[in-house]
């Protein structure tokens, strides 16, 4: 029978990740980006909360980690709008591609 | 006063000045504090008051000399020479130079007297008349009254020359004479706004320069040979070392100068030529006569005191006072300069039409006759002639200045004529200023004018030594004693006058055939009798000679006797055009006129001429000659007359003849001017025209003025050209070739070394970490989404490297037991 195992969360959790980078790669909205962001940091929860269910003592750290992480992307998200806001304010637009001004 | 050097100077420390010492230095000095008056507060005592400042301090130098002279006449010559010896020891020690200690002193002897009263005396009177001269003459230069800084340089011209005068050492002699050319210089450029008046100025003290050139180098061998500068000194050292062949005179020794060696006696005669190269600057002799006639640019005393009675004499009298110095040929020497000077200058007065360049070129002329008669040893007569010129010439000149004042600055004789109504006293005065040069007196008497005497005497000494010494050595006829009352009046000596001690110079040195000491004494006026016979050598017996010493040459004293006939042609000349025959300008005429502060000095003068010709002058000049000729190589015929032997001597048969050849010689000239010149210029002019080449020639001076200024002004341009040339095409192109080198190496290192190599290096380093930046910084896009890309792609790698190779194995079996 097929069983769900470890195997499948972590296949899940890296095809999220391989989502959150591609998105992170290709979207010009900064916005978009975010949302990129956002799932990279979710399959790492995915991550946490498989480790922690199949680790042998039965522990919690995993999803207490998972929680922070969660809070953390709360917290990375409004810093990340406010940096949108920023951007929309010296360069009239949130298209990262015009935001270059670093380039060497 | 402090004596110090050698014993002589030591002696007799403790004695005082005589009082002719204290006149003599007063009288010196009174002109100079005159001069200081004058230069501080000149300005503000005003035009005449300036004047009679200077004439007051002359005519208290003037008393004093008058005093002295009078004194010195009462003293018999024991006293004489006891005054002189105390002037001697009182010398102040002035200086060091090196071991030899330079003394300033009075040298006091009868010379001295004469020439210090003759030359306060002119002196007084020419400064009177330069008031009454001033005072019509302008003296603005640029709007500035100049009238106080005249006299001020006339208080200095008689201060330097009186120091001159009593000097008895021959670097203050030396100094005063450059403070008289100083003043000459300063006065003929009194009108140094007007051109002509400052080159004329700068002419003489340039031309002097030349003389004093060698009067230096002179000076410099009387100092170096003989040890001293003292004139008494320097003679008795030139004595002793002509006896004892050391010095100057040692065996052996040679002086090279410029590769002329010379030794002995060529170096004793270098010496007294170069001293005699003074007397021709400043009394301007041949060659260097060009100065005088241009110094009348000066206001007319100035030509009178300075260029005609006092300085140009001072000359002469260097020559007289270092005649002890002098050695037979340096006194050849001597005689050949005067020579030439006496006739060129003669001729060329003839056809001068100025007034003052007549009497300049006269003044040369008989300049040339005083330097001739030292030349040919006639010591006495040359400064006889000096004082007697001095008088007339100063008063001729004043004449003039009376004329050319009077005819409103006119000085073209041609313009004149007929002045003697206008102006009596200056013609009169004048004509006796031109027999006295003419050397008017009447044969066999005593009677007659200074220049009949003091000229004759030269000549009769110049045909003594032109005929009478070409006899051959050996030659000693005892036959020829006339009359017995004189002995022959050659006595031939050796050394010390008294004991007659010949030392034979058979072998004489290399150069020169000097062979003996010879003086050759004679009195020509002396007792007023005349030898009648030949002249004879009287021996003495002991086989001497005077050989070695040439004999003069004949046309010298040719020479002298055809100036005689032309001085008093051209004298004539000028005061009959002047004062006689109709008046040739009527405007010139209307205004001549005289003033007495111009007049009272010219007869005062005139007298003096008349009454000062033999009986004056030239016993004090005869009382001198005996120790200012003592020596032992110098040729003084009539210096040491009655002294040889205490023989009376005497004379000359010469002085006979020529009394009548000679003494009627005024009269011919002025018959002939009379002819010439009695009904105006026609004849005159007809007369040049017919000589053509030789009145141009004339004229124009022989030229010497063009020849010089073509030799040396323009061959100082030359010079200076070819020195610019040499300044552009060598110093510069050296200069600008070295900056062409070092531009060219800057350019090199500049734009090779340092753009190439230095900053090659730099750059190159630089441009090397550009293009290592610009390949590393490529990846810094600034973009996010390449940033994300390469931190996916990094964590990607590392993975698998992680997963292939280190941590491989672990990883695998983490994951298979995880799967299990």
């Amino acid at each position: 029978m097929f069983l769900i195992g470890l195997t499948h969360y972590l296949i899940l959790s890296a095809a999220v990740l391989c989502c959150g980078l591609f998105v992170m790669m290709t979207k010009r909205n900064a916005i978009g980006i975010l949302i990129g962001v956002e799932l990279v940091l979710n399959s790492v929860n995915i991550n946490f909360v498989a480790f922690d269910r199949y680790r042998p003592d039965g522990g919690f750290d995993g999803q207490v980690a998972a929680l922070f992480v969660i809070v953390l992307a709360a917290a990375e998200a409004a810093v990340a709008v406010a940096i949108c806001m920023n951007l929309y304010k010296n360069i009239n637009t949130i298209d990262v591609d015009r935001g270059d001004a670093l380039h060497g | 006063m402090r004596c110090t050097g050698s014993a002589r100077f030591a002696t007799s420390s403790m004695s005082t000045l005589s009082n002719y010492e204290t006149y003599l230095i007063l009288g010196v000095l009174i002109p100079f504090v005159s001069f200081v008056i004058l230069m501080l507060f000149g300005p503000r005592l005003g035009k005449p008051l300036a004047g009679w400042v200077a004439v007051a301090a002359m005519g208290a130098s003037c008393v004093l000399a008058t005093m002295t002279l009078v004194g010195w006449r009462g003293e018999d010559s024991i006293a004489r020479m006891s005054l002189a010896a105390n002037a001697a020891e009182h010398q102040f020690h002035w200086a060091d130079m090196g071991s030899v200690a330079i003394h300033i002193g009075v040298k006091l002897d009868s010379l001295t007297v004469i020439m210090f009263f003759m030359v306060t005396f002119i002196s007084f009177w020419i400064f009177v008349f330069s008031v009454g001269y001033m005072a019509g003459h302008s003296d603005e230069v640029g709007g500035k009254s100049k009238y106080h800084r005249f006299f001020c340089y006339l208080s200095l011209f008689g201060f330097s020359m009186l120091g001159l005068v009593v000097s008895s050492n021959l670097l203050f002699l030396f100094i005063f004479w450059e403070l008289v050319g100083l003043c000459s210089y300063l006065l003929i450029g009194f009108y140094f706004d007007k051109k002509f008046a400052s080159n004329a100025a700068m002419k003489a003290f340039i031309t002097n320069r030349v003389g004093d050139f060698g009067f230096i180098f002179g000076l410099m061998m009387v100092f170096f040979f003989l040890g001293t500068l003292d004139l008494d000194r320097a003679a008795a050292v030139f004595a002793e070392q002509y006896h004892g062949h050391t010095g100057l005179f040692e065996d052996g020794f040679v002086l090279d100068i410029f590769g002329l060696e010379l030794s002995g006696m060529a170096l004793a005669t270098a010496m007294g030529i170069g001293l005699f190269c003074g007397a021709m600057g400043k009394s301007a002799q041949f060659p260097l006569q060009v100065w005088l006639p241009d110094a009348m640019a000066g206001p007319t005393p100035v030509s009178a005191l300075i260029h005609a009675a006092t300085m140009v004499a001072a000359g002469v009298y260097l020559v007289a006072r270092v005649f002890r110095l002098l050695t037979p040929d340096a006194q050849m020497f001597i005689a050949v300069i005067g020579c030439i000077t006496l006739t060129l200058m003669a001729l060329v007065a003839i056809v001068q039409t100025d007034i003052k360049k007549c009497l300049a070129y006269s003044t040369l002329s008989q300049l040339g006759y005083m330097i001739f008669g030292l030349g040919v040893g006639a010591w006495i007569a040359a400064l006889f002639h000096l004082m007697t010129h001095a008088f007339f010439k100063a008063m001729m000149f004043l004449g003039s200045g009376q004329v050319i004042e009077g005819c409103h600055h006119e000085q073209d004789m041609r313009k004149m004529g007929g002045l003697m109504k206008k102006m009596p006293m200056t013609g009169l005065t004048f004509l006796v200023g031109v027999l006295a040069i003419s050397g008017f007196g009447i044969p066999a008497t005593q009677f007659g004018l200074g220049g009949f005497f003091s000229k004759d005497e030269i000549l009769a000494v110049a045909w003594d030594r032109s005929h009478m010494w070409n006899e051959p050595i050996g030659h000693h006829d005892d036959g020829g004693h006339a009359g017995g009352t004189a002995t022959a009046d050659r006595v031939a000596h050796g050394f010390s006058r008294g004991g007659h001690e010949h030392v034979d110079r058979s072998s004489p040195p290399p150069l020169k055939r000097w062979a003996t000491h010879v003086e050759l004494a004679s009195d020509q006026h002396g007792g007023g009798g005349h030898a009648d016979g030949p002249h004879e050598a009287d021996a003495h017996g002991d086989g001497v000679n005077r050989a070695g010493i040439a004999p003069l040459p004949k046309w010298m004293f040719w020479c002298a006797i055809i100036t005689a006939y032309v001085t008093p042609f051209y004298m004539m000349r000028a005061w009959w055009m002047t004062f006689m025959g109709k008046p040739r300008d009527e405007q010139v005429y209307e205004h001549a006129h005289e003033s007495p502060l111009m007049w009272v000095p010219l007869v005062v003068l005139a007298v003096f001429t008349l009454v000062s010709s033999y009986w004056l002058f030239r016993p004090m000049l005869a009382d001198a000659a005996p120790e200012a000729t003592d020596a032992v190589l110098v040729v003084g015929l009539d210096g040491t007359a009655a002294a040889v032997d205490g023989a009376a001597i005497h004379l000359h048969a010469a002085h006979r003849w020529l009394a009548y050849g000679v003494g009627g010689s005024w009269l011919i000239a002025f018959v002939v001017a009379f002819a010439i010149y009695r009904n105006g210029l026609a004849v005159g002019t007809r007369l040049k025209s017919l000589f053509g080449p030789i009145a141009t020639l004339l004229e124009r001076k022989y030229y010497f003025d063009e020849f010089y200024g073509f030799l040396f002004v323009r061959g100082c341009v030359v010079v200076a050209h070819v020195c610019r040339f040499f300044d552009t095409y060598v110093i510069d192109m050296l200069a600008n070739l070295s900056a062409k080198i070092t531009e060219r190496f800057a350019v090199f290192s500049g734009r090779g070394v340092d753009a190439y190599i230095v900053d090659g290096v730099f750059n190159g380093v630089a441009g090397t970490a550009m293009d290592i930046s610009d390949v590393v910084r490529s990846p810094q896009t600034g973009r996010i989404r390449n940033y994300v890309m390469f931190a996916a792609g990094g964590a990607a790698i590392v993975i698998l490297l992680l997963l292939f190779f280190d941590g491989s194995a672990g990883a695998r079996a983490a994951l298979t037991s995880m799967n299990s």
